[in-house]
């Protein structure tokens, strides 16, 4: 139930240790109320006066309210390091985010990632609040009341003492059973919740065959097994609370037939056994009201878990490894037998991978789909490590992995999606060139071919794009991109994956006419399988099954009748 | 209060369902009364008999009752709540059957047969939500509330009938607690979720933002400004979580304080009633003790009633869907197999929007005749498919089949048109069962053929399952091409005369595209083809190629004709070959 990971927490001791001080208040608030009401109600059993209550009618209330106002206490004095714990979470999280870059989205999804953030971290937060105040008060509240009780009359303390273990043993023999099968058919009910959605979405292929309208009793049918079958493992599942329920309830019906025989036998006065009537149902309160919220803390440990994982997740070290660097015509990026393994992956995804790109070359990555091409350029962008330490090299030293500071700032990164922010066009292109003036960003949109279509735009530069405001095609997303590349001079190296796969032919001629002046001057690294590109690159790299099977001239290349020139007619197909 | 009425005024969601189950939801009302009731009178009756054993009365037959009676409620209360908790799970998944159904059939009706974007996708998700979160209205608002009203109503009648005047006293300081911070609450959450809603909003676009865009963030190296991004709403976030918190413990006190009142004021009118007698007296220890389970469901009110602003926009959203009336045309059937297809002087423009997509574009094709539609995106293909499928009517000039207005032989339609778009969707099941959705009365025989029409026969059989190889979500145990493949085959089993391909190969890497392609117009050879395509890859196989610039049509003819003729096409066909 409880997180070790909990007590590492910086001040969580502390916070603990003042949360037992009131809780243990607030238990004996508890006593005083039960004791001073039983004492009213026995004045009134006794005929007195209406008047001679007032004092411990006094004395009830103000401990009433002092029980309530330590429980506001409490929370107030835990929220604080609650919030505080969960909004450095929140950062922290931010941080590594950053840290370990777009692998790590790659591995949990993006929407997983931003459910984490978000909701996942509000239900650490509930269940920090929730952890901490109920343990707590199951450990202090029933057992101060128990010896009270004990005081009074041990026989009925012995009951409650001896019932409790009954309880939570029940309880677990009933819970485990019920929840085991609970837990599947909350999976089950996910599926069916996802299938619903599958469904939905599925619609317009189901009308497309004619079947949408048939379909609507199939759904109506699939739902109603599954409430028979539910309802079915529910009345297993819903045994556990009734247990709890059963026995604290019972108990405290047992309570008051046992005080009633002692009453009448003369063995207690009244006085003690109201007492004891009245602070039973508080014996049990703590542990009902864990029970109540078992799932909530259940979720929130989960989710605490999950972000917990996240955090401690290993961060690429040796970022700082490159000294200064600027790419020029003589720097070198060599790859030397580089191996490279996927985390999950039983044999490596890339190996033997030795190249060198000098100066400003433009360098084409071909092959089929799943050769690996991805992969290459994803190391090459240093959003990958390989496998060994030492292979890849630039300017004759040996790196643990590209992902270098100094590398990275010579670099740009097209892939076949640029990415647009929910910002200003103006903004997206000057993303990696924030200084950039206003006359340097419509020069670069000028290069890019975007002066026309910004003319179109009601706010022109100033025109909120990305998700959620004006959608942007793919070709427009991949001359935003190409702006960037113009604006932002000092980066000499270009890494484009795949651009222009998705567009249409007579877009992609009409960008192919912008993006050619961009590589001029550049180190190029263009993966692609339209081959229509390689014809503007002075060195090709042909990929198949993750090894480098090929590599040299477009022209040496296609003289040797190889790998390339077969890759090739396979892409190509017959002509008109 | 206002909001609620409006929200109810139109509403087919939530009432009706009411009304077709009333008798379960009696019985849970019931339920759930009598499980308060026994708690209540567990108390209730242990002080009286505790207090008349008290009095030492000569014979146990004094205390016979209440003892028996101390049984039966303490065993009462947990049976109840048992048999409650499985009725209402049980009321409530059968109206989730039956929300499920009307939102598919709504849905249905809107729904077009081409291009599910993926914000549909998204929409479709929030309605799935709106369920759920009825669902939850039911649980955790109406029956606590309905629940703890009735219990409220006992304590008052069985407070009223000794005297009226604490009757009415309770009646007030009661109701403080059922209806004043109920409505309360109701009140300054709404304000409250709307300001958390657009909070969170800004914040969760914010974050798809920076995890989307990451990879740049990340080689731009502007970490503090990834950071300080967050900030803001971040804090935003920890304010309102902290009003929240505070805005519940401080409500748990208040309930708590008039809670006291009442039992304060209980035991006063006790003092005072019950004190003529010994017996009488037996009854304060009762009253008092049987108030205190009632604060529980008291307590649930307002959390119930806290929550309603949230299911008030599933309910509004959901009611505004079903709402929105479809017109009707006159369906016919198609007597004669399929001649032509007939686009004459078509225009179109999207609702509110002045730019037609369309404009004037005439067009026919005759059975068997295979024509391919090129554009730049955003020219109006897909809308042209819409509208030859009926999904969209045309502002001007029509679509017809052998003479027969498209939009009276809806009915007809799967006998018609075949389908294959960008991504054909597979349902989480079998491939057997996959593909027979082409024609559910296939035989096992038939289907089999038609996987081995598409190639597919040697890759299904060596799979460990075979046929009954599940395709898992959305297909994902199979690449891309093998998805259009099957997808493919369920056409073929479908056996309309009209086949439209709307991008069919656009995810594809150029060897599947042509493999896919070559096998798509082999065994597609006797039928009419309208195929959408991004570029000119296996371009050879229709018989005519017209590109469609700015909704009008531009450049025609044969492929081989256009080659010679048009530079522009002959550049691009040579771009595409990789020249």
């Amino acid at each position: 139930m409880i997180d070790r990971r909990l007590f590492k927490m910086t001040g969580m001791t502390a916070k603990v240790a003042i949360l037992a001080v009131l809780i243990t208040i607030q238990a004996v608030m508890i006593i005083i109320q039960a004791r001073s009401l039983a004492v009213a109600v026995v004045a009134l059993w006794e005929l007195k006066p209406p008047t001679t209550i007032a004092v411990p009618t006094g004395i009830f209330a103000v401990s009433f309210l002092a029980r309530h106002l330590l429980t506001v206490w409490q929370n107030r004095t835990f929220f604080p390091f609650v919030e505080k714990t969960t909004g450095k979470m929140r950062e922290d999280l931010m941080e590594k985010l950053f840290q370990l870059g777009p692998e790590i989205v790659e591995k949990e999804g993006t929407g997983n990632m931003v459910t984490m953030a978000l909701e996942g971290i509000d239900k650490v937060q509930t269940y920090l609040m929730l952890i901490m105040i109920k343990i707590l008060d199951m450990s202090i509240t029933p057992w101060l009341i128990l010896i009270y009780l004990a005081f009074m009359q041990f026989k009925s303390a012995a009951f409650l003492f001896v019932i409790y273990p009954l309880i939570i043993l029940f309880m677990v023999i009933l819970g485990f059973a019920a929840q085991d099968k609970a837990d599947r058919q909350y999976a089950g009910y996910t599926r069916l919740s996802n299938n619903f959605v599958d469904t939905l979405r599925g619609l317009s292929t189901l009308k497309q065959l004619g079947l949408s309208k048939r379909y609507a009793d199939n759904v109506y049918q699939v739902s109603e097994d599954y409430r028979k079958s539910t309802m079915a493992t529910l009345r297993i599942a819903l045994t556990s609370s009734f247990a709890l329920d059963f026995f604290t309830t019972l108990s405290i019906a047992v309570i008051a037939v046992f005080l009633g025989f002692d009453l009448m036998a003369g063995r207690i006065l009244l006085l003690p056994a109201l007492t004891i009537l009245t602070l039973a149902p508080d014996y049990f309160m703590p542990i009902r009201n864990f029970a109540n919220d078992y799932h909530a803390t259940l979720d929130g440990k989960n989710a605490m878990q999950a972000v917990l994982d996240v955090l401690e997740t290993p961060v690429t070290q040796q970022k700082d490894s490159l000294p200064a660097l600027t790419w020029d015509q003589k720097a070198t990026l060599r790859f030397e037998s580089v191996t490279f393994t996927y985390a999950n992956g039983q044999r490596p995804a890339l190996s033997g991978i030795s190249f060198t790109a000098t100066g400003f070359q433009k360098i084409g990555i071909i092959g089929a789909s799943g050769s690996g091409k991805s992969t290459l350029v994803n190391l090459i962008g240093g959003f990958l490590t390989p496998d060994v330490a030492g292979q890849v090299m630039i300017n004759g030293q040996p790196l643990p992995h590209l992902s270098q500071t100094t590398w990275q700032q010579n670099f740009l990164y097209i892939p076949q999606k640029p990415y647009l922010f929910h910002a200003t066009l103006k903004q997206n292109i000057a993303f990696y060139k924030k200084t950039a003036t206003d006359s340097a960003i419509e020069r670069a949109c000028e290069r890019a071919g975007l002066t026309d279509w910004i003319a179109t735009l009601p706010d022109g530069l100033a025109t909120v794009i990305g998700e959620g405001a004006r959608g942007v095609s793919g070709g427009q997303a991949q001359r935003i991109a190409l702006a960037r590349a113009f604006l932002d001079d000092s980066r000499k190296v270009l890494l484009f994956d795949e651009p222009t796969a998705h567009l249409d032919i007579e877009t992609e001629a009409a960008l192919k006419r912008d993006i050619l002046p961009a590589l001029t001057d550049h180190l190029v690294f263009f993966a692609t399988h339209r081959l229509h590109w390689i014809g503007e690159m002075d060195y090709v790299l042909v990929m198949d099954h993750g090894q480098l099977v090929e590599q040299g001239t477009p022209s040496e290349l296609a003289q040797k009748n190889g790998a390339y020139t077969k890759l090739r007619s396979e892409m190509e197909g017959l002509g008109l | 209060m206002k909001s609620i009425r409006a929200t109810f005024a139109h509403d087919t969601w939530v009432m009706p369902y009411l009304r077709k189950y009333k008798w379960l939801l009696t019985l849970v009302l019931f339920l759930g009364l009598m499980t308060f009731f026994s708690a209540g009178a567990l108390m209730f009756n242990s002080g009286y008999l505790i207090s008349e054993a008290a009095r030492r009365p000569d014979a146990m037959i004094y205390i016979y009752v209440p003892v028996v009676l101390a049984r039966a409620f303490g065993i009462a209360r947990p049976t109840f709540r048992y048999a409650e908790r499985l009725t209402s799970h049980n009321w409530v998944l059968k109206i989730v059957s039956d929300f499920r159904k009307k939102l598919y059939e709504t849905v249905e009706q809107k729904a077009v047969a081409i291009h599910q974007s993926h914000q549909t996708g998204d929409l479709l998700s929030i309605l799935a939500d709106d369920i759920d979160h009825i669902e939850n209205l039911y649980l955790r608002t109406v029956f606590p509330i309905v629940i703890g009203w009735l219990l409220y109503l006992v304590v008052i009648i069985g407070v009223g009938v000794f005297s009226w005047q604490t009757g009415v006293l309770m009646l007030l300081l009661l109701g403080v607690i059922v209806v004043l911070m109920p409505l309360i609450s109701v009140s300054v959450n709404g304000a409250r979720e709307f300001q958390q809603r657009q909070i969170q909003h800004a914040f969760y676009t914010n974050l798809t933002d920076e995890v989307l865009g990451l990879s740049d963030w990340v080689i731009s190296g502007r970490h503090d400004d990834f950071m300080a991004l967050q900030e803001k709403p971040i804090k935003e976030i920890a304010n309102l979580r902290r009003k929240d918190h505070f805005f519940q413990w401080w409500r748990g006190f208040w309930v708590q304080v008039f809670f006291l009142a009442a039992v304060v004021a209980l035991l006063i009118w006790a003092g005072m009633a019950f004190t003529g007698s010994k017996m009488a007296a037996n009854w304060v220890a009762a009253f008092v003790l049987a108030l205190f389970p009632v604060v529980d469901p008291f307590l649930e009110i307002s959390q119930g009633a806290s929550e309603w602003p949230v299911y008030q926009q599933s309910i509004d959203r959901v009611n505004h869907l079903s709402h929105a009336p479809v017109t009707q045309t006159p369906q016919q059937s198609l007597p004669t197999t399929f001649e032509t297809l007939a686009i004459e002087d078509l225009s179109f423009a999207y609702k509110g929007e002045e730019s037609a997509v369309l404009q004037d574009v005439s067009l026919t094709v005759k059975a068997g005749e295979k024509l391919a539609l090129l554009g730049p995106s955003g020219t109006g293909k897909s809308t042209l498919l819409k509208l030859i499928l009926g999904d969209e009517r045309p502002t001007k000039g029509h679509v017809q089949v052998n003479g027969i207005d498209i939009a009276s032989l809806q009915d007809e339609r799967a006998n018609l048109f075949g389908v294959l778009d960008q991504q054909p969707y597979l349902f989480d099941t079998t491939v057997m069962n996959n593909v027979r959705l082409g024609n559910l009365n296939a035989t096992d025989a038939e289907v089999k053929q038609a996987i081995e029409a598409v190639a597919l026969k040697p890759l299904i059989e060596s799979l460990p399952n075979g046929y009954d190889t599940e395709v898992q979500e959305a297909g994902a145990r199979f690449s891309g091409g093998e998805r259009q493949r099957l997808s493919l085959a369920r056409i073929l089993l479908q056996d309309a005369p009209v086949i439209i391909l709307d991008e069919p190969t656009v995810s594809l890497d150029p060897i599947t595209e042509r493999q896919l392609l070559d096998t798509l117009f082999e065994v597609l050879h006797d039928k009419t083809i309208i195929w959408v395509t991004h570029h000119l890859a296996g371009i050879n196989h229709v018989d005519e190629v017209r590109f469609l610039e700015a909704g009008q049509f531009d450049m025609q003819g044969t492929p081989a004709d256009l080659y010679a003729t048009e530079p522009r096409f002959k550049q691009l066909y040579d771009l595409d070959r990789g020249h």
